[in-house]
């Protein structure tokens, strides 16, 4: 229970590499779901509520949706899955391999992993909380600040999704 | 730096690979790019907490907004090669021969 963290992220790191083997596109939405909820789940254990179910909200009920209608229109008659051919199994057991001899190399060392950092597990079982989790939490007030000190930049993403839906649609007219 | 923000990092370097190498079809790259925006998203929303600095949060949201305006835009793209040559593969985009 202690390592909860750190074992919700090595599952991110396994359904990403569930989807960067390549199958075909409607299992690799399938892995970007179950990724995603992993991912809610980790921003969740750290006091995120409000990011998370955003995240849960754009991500996988906006986008991921938008992506299986646009898969199902480009498919073809049947779809090669994880155990359908070598390529992509190879890519997905090279993947997982290689997660879980890290984890257990990293773990059975005593000081830190140093790439640019020092990534160390000291860190993922000691959680400090500074007053507590009451009644303001921290990250919807942060993303509420947007609208106040940040009500240019408001306007500009507000402006930008505009002009992308006319972006999309120039696009697909063709002619 | 704990070893979440390690594997976080390693699943953005996963899907950066998945997104630059072809195989047959074009929307499985747009996935990988999806991926990449998300361990983004996960990261920049750890930092936020873990340093207690909620100001940070605006970053993920505003990050969250034009990832999906990229989508959108991609997604147009594909259905407009899908209009033109019926499937996305990537061996039809062949007009720039070298």
């Amino acid at each position: 229970m202690a390592y909860i963290l750190f074992t919700l992220s090595v599952l991110l790191v396994m359904g990403f590499v569930g989807f960067s083997s390549k199958p075909s596109p409607i299992y690799g939405g399938l892995a970007l779901t179950v990724s995603g909820v992993v991912g809610c789940v980790i921003v969740l254990n750290c006091g995120g509520g409000y990011m998370g179910l955003m995240m849960f909200l754009v991500y996988l009920g906006g986008m991921m949706v938008v992506f299986g209608y646009t898969t199902a229109m480009a498919i073809e008659e049947y779809p090669e899955t994880w155990g359908s051919g070598l390529e992509v199994l190879g890519g997905l057991l090279v993947g997982l391999m290689m997660e879980v001899m890290l984890v257990l190399w990293v773990l059975s060392l005593n000081e830190a992993v140093v790439v640019v950092v020092g990534f160390s597990d000291t860190g993922d079982w000691v959680i400090f909380e500074g007053e507590g989790s009451g009644l303001i939490r921290g990250d919807s007030i942060g993303a509420g600040a947007l609208y106040d000190y940040g009500r240019w930049l408001v306007v500009v993403a507000g402006w930008t999704l505009f002009v992308g839906v006319y972006v999309v649609i120039e696009i697909v007219r063709g002619n | 730096m704990t070893l979440t923000y390690m594997n976080i990092m390693l699943a953005f370097t996963i899907s950066l690979l998945g997104m630059l190498t072809y195989r047959s079809h074009l929307v499985a790259s747009l996935l990988c790019l999806e991926g990449m925006m998300m361990s983004l998203f996960i990261m920049a929303t750890l930092i936020a907490s873990n340093t207690h600095f909620p100001l940070v949060n605006i970053m993920p949201i505003i990050l969250l907004v034009f990832a999906a305006c990229e989508t959108a835009v991609g997604l147009a793209l594909l259905i407009s090669i899908s209009n033109t040559y019926g499937l996305d593969y990537v061996h039809n985009l062949n007009l720039l021969q070298c």
